[in-house]
């Protein structure tokens, strides 16, 4: 069914041949290995200058995530990228990561990238192919570009926004359309018809006291949610008893880790979100917004919700100004500008929300990719460029893209991988990596920063730019001549070179920020007036679409982003249809169990899994598996939902039917219990509570037990803690994948993670609280604690996990014989084994993504988190060298610095004034399984809930 | 009825332990002799692409270490030179040499010299140059005496074993920082009490956790 990259069935030869090959091998490897392994040294012939071998350079660069770009700052091991982290200054990033920030860096080592040109499925080569165009061009000049189409994704890039203009310029009758299949359209088209300029939307959670979000994962998948996150957690640090805090309201079909992070939940089906807004500001209305008097509402909603709603609205009404309410990207048009007014009337523009004006976007059209498909099916397009994407698969199911390639005399399809697109176009051609090419992009907030390149193209790969240069003039013009041309218009003259140079280094350009533009509150009324009311969907259950850890499918090949549980299912490798507990019993369901789902003509056979917390009515479906020419890794894992998805409901529509198909999937699950079982493993309570009580969570925690043996003191030196803010973490996954790729720590495959065998050092256990149909969601990531009386320690026959002097718990991987006894003895579950030589079997191309500072584990050892011990040794070397002592905050694990929330603290438990020694000192800062007296070094500070007085 | 087994044969039970015992000894002995890096390891010389000498560049010629080996100071790694620093000197020093023809096929073609590893420490092992040039430990102490060798050869250990050793006891081998390259530099009678000196003022603490080399 899957294959991922070490698929150990695949290349597992029969039982005969492993003897013969044993016992040849045996032969040779019991003498060969009495000899020394004879290494070469290649040193450069000409130097680098201000290279050193070994010490990694880190250069700023942007990941282009269509029109949500990040900032990065990507380290270069001797000229060869292998870890991403976020760029600090970036206004996106601020410094942390996302899953895919992270797992980028495996994209570009992929060994299914295409390696050449491609025409007519035959290998072919640039030369052929520059040829090719340049024979159509005068035909296209003559015609004035009639029949020539270019469809690419969603770009934020000054310069191809600038060529794009240019080639319309030089092909009048030319089509230019953008397409992505999860995009913020919705939101763009409220923010057009609120400002009357293309502009867009800017949450300011940081200043909201009070946020509503509606249907919107404003956390994980939504634009702009990495600083959604940061400002979320700025308005609750808690770092005492009297602090203030910030109170979330979300309203959502599905769980999802906003509504894991939300103080107040409200299960809705997703149809039925739009109208409820509606009878929020019909309350609103009543509570003396004036737009809003004698507003009415289609929604019928029963006495709980109804009482929910009521709080909400007196809520908002009580923090005007400071409060803020945000909808996601698949609600309608009608309910952003609804939205959009109330915020307007609530006085938060310009406090909590600001439109951001958008100069060089070129945003995705659904209208667009439709009207072009329509065209090309009637044969009034001949040449077509592709650039990037993959619309055959992410096309709506009703816009027969695939079909309609046929009609194109010349097609062309530039894409990393020789994919479902590039199998129907005439040519496929290489794309580069983001890593591998210049470019530049524009966020959310308007900040201008470059890409450059860390390494050539591996694969000789030409960006979207380069193509789009040489298809509209034939000239090949470099990616970096293209670049620095826009940026002499967006650099003053004076000093162009020097300003480069520093816009390089920095990876951010120090231009002004764009002047956020005013809605207009009339052309927003009067639309919300012109436009019928929204209606509940009339005939449920519903279904909706949502972006998984490989958003639209883009990522299906990254065996990180595969291997990675979803935060809320646990699930790795799979999307089964998410039914909640109602439907499961109407139907008689249970997980795993295979499903038909039917919209009109359509239908699709997917297992379920059910989901505590979803709406009774709603089917969530993930995007992006079902893949069928993704790579050896995403090929065939999980099932296209594609099919359903229709351009009349990209993100949901009600009027489906479910019925049992029968029959059973296997599906890997990495948390098969939902709740605490009486222990209190995540300790929680309200603000009121935490304030009557605050050091509620280490009652039961505190022990004076006794030693059997001489204790350690850790008195001097550095004695390395953490401390890890549950009520900041909100379960986005990134910390998991941050130490996947600085540790090197192996992908197993789907059967290995169902057998409870994943690798990851940091697992993030989630708990469901509350009953399964509405409950309450927390999240607790839990690595190894480098307990002071390590029970691994105790029981390991071979000494290989011993204490170092630091406080750290270590292994020595030579040591290990693999008796798994400190597994059995941990109480956290928090080392991993090695049951097979994952690594050894990778493929030499992804074997470039490794750490070289970290000892890469052979099969049949132990191994679990080190604090980072290879950043902290280079950190101690480096204040050493230059005679100064290591200050606080210098040194970061690899999960803290990825940490969106700021939720972790690490550092020296001895210096007073450190971040990780004032956080151990909170009063709701506890060890986690204390009572058994192993004396953990990672503390947990408790989850604090806001909770409305008048809903509790 | 006589006796089936004579006397003597009394003794063979003992003899046969001993022999066994002996043997074992001998089998650890030699084990222990010929496995232990202190005979496989010391004295590799591998042959080089091409004839350089230590002997003449740093012994004749006096030329320092770091002439070459720049990033000794703030590495991990002691870095083997680029073809351009050999060309510094040799586009105008014997530029006809034929013993010098790897390094002009290399500078012509671009294309590395492949020198072998003679220093070679298990992948898990992070050893680091820096630090232990910081500390005070010159490169004679782990290198021997490379000034006088015209093919280089190992001529420590490099064992686990050795390296805890110095890390127990650094004292012997510690020295000013001036005289971290030199191959001639000898410790004076007062070496002890300048060794605790240097300790002190760097606090000097070699690790011997784990946790020092491996991760």
């Amino acid at each position: 069914m899957m294959s991922p990259d070490h698929d150990l069935r695949a290349d597992m030869p029969s039982r005969r041949r492993f003897l013969s090959l044993m016992s040849a091998s045996l032969a040779l490897a019991g003498l060969s290995s009495c000899r020394k392994p004879v290494e070469r040294i290649l040193p450069y012939v000409k130097g680098v200058e201000e290279l050193v071998p070994g010490i990694p350079v880190p250069y700023a660069t942007t990941m282009p995530m269509g029109l949500d770009p990040t900032g990065l700052l990507v380290s270069t091991f001797d000229g060869r990228p292998t870890k991403i982290e976020g760029l600090p200054g970036h206004p996106a990033s601020l410094g942390a990561s996302d899953i895919y920030m992270q797992a980028a860096i495996l994209n570009l080592y992929d060994p299914d990238r295409s390696r050449t040109v491609l025409h007519a499925g035959k290998t072919s080569d640039w030369a052929a192919f520059t040829a090719g165009w340049k024979e159509q061009l005068p035909r296209l000049q003559e015609r004035r570009g009639e029949g020539l189409a270019v469809l690419a994704e969603a770009s934020s890039s000054p310069t191809l926004h600038r060529l794009q203009r240019e080639m319309t310029g030089r092909f009048p009758l030319m089509k230019w359309v953008n397409y992505d299949s999860v995009s913020d359209e919705n939101i763009l088209t409220a923010a057009r018809i609120a400002c009357g300029v293309d502009a867009r939307p800017l949450a300011l959670l940081d200043h909201a006291e009070v946020i509503l979000a509606l249907d919107g994962d404003i956390f994980y998948s939504e634009s702009g949610h990495l600083r959604h996150a940061r400002g979320f957690a700025t308005g609750r640090r808690l770092e005492t008893s009297e602090a203030g805090m910030n109170r979330l309201y979300v309203v959502e079909p599905g769980m999802t880790i906003t509504g894991g992070a939300a103080d107040h939940r409200l299960r809705l089906e997703a149809s039925r979100i739009a109208p409820w807004a509606h009878s929020l500001a019909a309350e609103l209305g009543d509570l003396g917004l004036s737009s809003f008097a004698g507003f009415t509402s289609s929604a019928t909603l029963d006495e709980a919700n109804q009482r929910w709603l009521k709080a909400a609205a007196r809520d908002l009404m009580a923090h005007r100004g400071r409060c803020l309410l945000i909808a996601g990207r698949r609600q309608p048009v009608e309910l952003h500008l609804l939205l959009f007014a109330l915020n307007l009337e609530l006085g938060n523009l310009g406090r909590t929300l600001h439109f951001v004006p958008m100069e060089h976007a070129l945003p995705s059209s659904l209208a667009g990719l439709k009207g072009l498909t329509e065209q090309m099916a009637a044969g009034r397009i001949s040449h077509l460029a592709i650039f990037g994407g993959n619309p055959v698969y992410t096309a709506p199911a009703d816009v027969d893209i695939a079909g309609a390639l046929a009609k194109a005399d010349f097609s062309l399809h530039l894409s990393d991988r020789v994919d479902e697109t590039s199998a129907r176009t005439a040519w496929h051609l290489p794309q580069s990596h983001f890593l591998e090419e210049w470019g530049d992009a524009a966020s959310v907030e308007g900040q201008l920063s470059p890409l450059q390149p860390m390494i050539a193209p591996l694969f000789g790969g030409r960006s979207v730019i380069e193509m789009a240069g040489f298809l509209a003039t034939g000239e090949e013009r470099s990616g970096y001549e293209l670049v620095r041309e826009s940026w002499r218009r967006l650099l003053p003259v004076a000093g162009f070179e020097s300003r480069w140079r520093a816009l390089l280094h920095s990876g951010l350009h120090d231009g002004l920020a764009p002047v956020p533009v005013a809605p207009d509150p009339g052309a927003i009324m009067a639309h919300l007036r012109n436009t019928p009311l929204l209606q509940p969907g009339e005939s449920l259950p519903e279904i909706c679409f949502q972006p998984s850890a490989l958003l639209d499918g883009r990522w299906a090949n990254n065996a990180w982003l595969q291997e990675l549980p979803d935060p809320v299912t646990k699930i790795a490798w799979d999307n089964p249809a998410r039914i909640s507990p109602a439907l499961a019993r109407k139907h008689g369901l249970a997980n795993g169990d295979l499903v038909d789902i039917k919209a009109g003509d359509r239908e699709i056979t997917l297992p379920v899994w059910i989901m505590p917390g979803q709406a009774d009515e709603s089917i969530t479906l993930e995007l992006g598996y079902g893949r069928t020419r993704a790579g050896r890794v995403g090929d065939g894992v999980g099932f296209d939902v594609g099919s359903l998805r229709l351009s009349g409901g990209m993100g949901f529509y009600s009027g489906v039917s479910l019925r049992s198909a029968g029959g059973r999937h296997v599906i890997a699950c990495a948390q098969e219990f939902d709740g605490m079982v009486e222990r209190p493993l995540v300790r929680e309570t309200g603000l009121k509570e935490f304030q009557g009580d605050p050091h509620f969570a280490r009652h039961d925690s505190e022990i004076a037990a006794k030693n059997l043996w001489k204790e350690h003191t850790y008195d001097a030196g550095f004695q390395w803690g953490m401390v890890i803010d549950l009520t900041a973490c909100i379960g986005c996954n990134a910390c998991t994948i941050a130490c996947q790729s600085e540790n090197n720590i192996p992908v197993v495959g789907k059967e290995q993670v169902a057998m409870g065998r994943e690798m990851h050092w940091i697992r993030l256990d989630r708990y469901f609280k509350g009953g399964e149909e509405n409950p309450e969601m927390v999240y607790q990531p839990v690595a190894c604690q480098h307990c002071e009386n390590a029970p691994c320690e105790q029981v390991c026959p071979v000494a290989a996990t011993v204490h170092d002097h630091e406080g750290l718990n270590v292994m020595a991987y030579n040591r290990c014989v693999g008796t798994r006894y400190c597994s059995n003895n941990c109480p956290y579950k928090a080392r991993r084994f090695n049951f097979f030589d994952y690594t050894g079997r990778m493929d030499e191309l992804k074997k470039m993504a490794q750490n070289p500072d970290v000892t890469v584990r052979m099969r049949g050892v132990m191994e679990k988190c080190t604090y980072c011990l290879q950043r902290l040794n280079l950190a101690k070397n480096r204040a050493r060298l230059e005679g100064r002592p290591l200050v606080d905050g210098e040194v970061m694990t690899a999960c803290q610095q990825a940490c969106p929330t700021g939720a972790i603290s690490f550092g020296n438990l001895l210096d007073d004034s450190s971040r990780v020694a004032i956080a151990r000192a909170w009063a709701r800062s506890y060890a986690l399984l204390g009572e058994l007296n192993v004396r953990p070094r990672t503390h947990y500070a408790a989850k604090i809930r806001n909770r409305n007085p008048e809903l509790s | 009825m006589a006796q089936l087994f004579k006397r003597w044969t009394n003794k063979i039970p003992i003899a046969v332990v001993a022999g066994v015992l002996l043997l074992g000894a001998g089998a650890i002995g030699f084990f222990a002799f010929f496995g232990s890096p202190r005979y496989t390891d010391v004295g590799y010389r591998p042959m080089q692409p091409l004839p350089f000498s230590h002997a003449l560049h740093a012994g004749d010629l006096a030329m320092d270490c770091r002439y070459c080996h720049h990033a000794i100071e703030s590495a991990a790694h002691a870095n083997l030179p680029p073809t351009q620093t050999c060309m510094n000197c040799h586009t105008l020093i014997l530029p006809q040499s034929s013993r010098l023809m790897p390094v002009h096929e290399s500078w012509g073609t671009l294309r590395p010299i492949a020198w072998t590893r003679v220093h070679l420490l298990p992948d898990y092992a992070y050893f680091n140059h820096s630090a232990h040039l910081a500390a005070g430990i010159g490169c004679f102490s782990c290198h021997g005496n490379i000034a006088g060798m015209t093919v280089v050869t190992q001529s420590q250990p490099l064992s686990m074993g050795w390296c805890l050793g110095c890390h127990r006891h650094p004292e012997p081998n510690l020295r000013p920082a001036a005289e971290i390259t030199s191959m001639t530099w000898q410790p004076d009678a007062d070496h002890a009490r300048f060794a605790a000196e240097l300790a002190g003022r760097k606090k000097l603490n070699p690790p011997q956790d784990c946790s020092g080399c491996h991760r």
